[in-house]
């Protein structure tokens, strides 16, 4: 692995270290945005979405925990 | 003081004293099994390299960026943080994986050191100094991490008093990790870390959502007092998710398998 690769993975592992909750953070602040810049949504929706969508994020990944131990069983 | 820099403070020593049990076990290990001056000489590299780091980020995100910005990028990294910190909080009290052992740790950092062929000496021991320096500069790191952001959310003019105080619950929490741990001279184990780590993960992720949603542009309602029910929604849905897990759980469990493989980069990662 280069130097390159290695910083940018130490970097992931610091930050994040969790694909699923990288993206769905991402999903939520990129459509927080969108709600709230371009389409000017109610404040409530933009809450809304928000919050879900980072709980979400918390769900599906443990969810996707569980299916890795069953399989591994 | 302010109710705003009480929660700060209250805030930056609860995060912060997660962060100096991790560090203070891997400073622990190479006192005991090298010799405390290199312990205690990477331990004191690593923060003489930490205060200049804070000093420079410190003026930086106080006077170039942006407040809205500021909470923006703070309140992405604290819900990264604290989702993360949830997560593994969430598998431990559900039983999917090992309580976090600081025993099981403190004795794997031993026996690796023996089999290097480690010995007590007053000499500076260079695997000594740089093990203690890493672990104290990388969980240094994520304590500055925790003072400069938490600090920087109270308001505009209060933000370098913001700072000082959440410095001052950081300063505390590892006056108090320093002091427990020389009572006890042990990998402080008793300290409740799960419960710790859970509480923290709560916090960082109700308060980086509340600030990384204000960066958006939301108006929460009744501002500030919308915190409490975040922190509520985020204990509700966390405590059912605990116990949707707990019915999948094995009977019994040691300490994960990567733990005990790489326990350093284990504790220096969360």
């Amino acid at each position: 692995m280069s130097h390159m690769a290695r910083a940018l993975k130490a970097t992931y592992d610091f930050f994040a270290g969790d694909a699923i909750l990288l993206g769905a953070t991402a999903l939520a602040f990129a459509l927080g945005t969108l709600l709230e810049r371009v389409a000017h949504a109610p404040n409530p929706l933009i809450a809304t979405c928000f919050v879900v969508l980072l709980a979400g994020g918390l769900v599906t990944t443990l969810g996707r925990e569980l299916r890795g131990r069953s399989r591994h069983r | 003081m302010s109710a705003d820099l009480w929660a700060v403070l209250a805030a930056a020593f609860l995060a912060s004293a997660v962060e100096f049990v991790e560090a203070f076990t891997i400073v622990l290990v190479v006192g005991v099994t090298i010799n405390w001056r290199s312990a205690l000489a990477g331990a004191a590299a690593a923060s003489g390299a930490l205060a200049v780091i804070v000093a420079m980020l410190g003026v930086a995100l106080v006077r170039v960026i942006p407040i809205e910005g500021l909470r923006l990028i703070i309140g992405l990294l604290l819900v990264l943080f604290g989702l993360k910190w949830l997560k593994k909080a969430i598998l431990r009290y559900a039983g999917l994986k090992a309580l976090h052992d600081e025993e099981a740790i403190y004795e794997e950092q031993v026996a690796e050191m023996r089999a290097r062929g480690e010995h007590h000496s007053t000499r500076l021991d260079p695997f000594g100094v740089v093990t203690s320096f890493k672990s104290v500069l990388l969980e240094g790191l994520e304590v500055a991490f925790i003072v400069i952001t938490f600090g920087s959310q109270v308001g505009v003019v209060g933000r370098s008093g913001g700072i000082g105080v959440a410095a001052l619950g950081a300063g505390l929490a590892l006056l108090l990790v320093v002091i427990v741990g020389a009572v006890v001279r042990a990998p402080l184990q008793r300290v409740p870390e799960n419960t710790l780590k859970f509480i923290v993960g709560i916090m960082l992720t109700s308060f980086g959502t509340f600030w990384g949603g204000e960066g958006l542009g939301i108006a929460w309602w009744h501002e500030d007092l919308f915190l409490p029910v975040l922190v509520a929604f985020y204990l509700v849905v966390a405590g059912l998710l605990i116990l949707w897990l707990r019915s999948y759980a094995p009977l019994s469990l040691h300490p994960a398998a990567v733990e005990l493989d790489n326990p350093v980069s284990e504790e220096v990662l969360g």
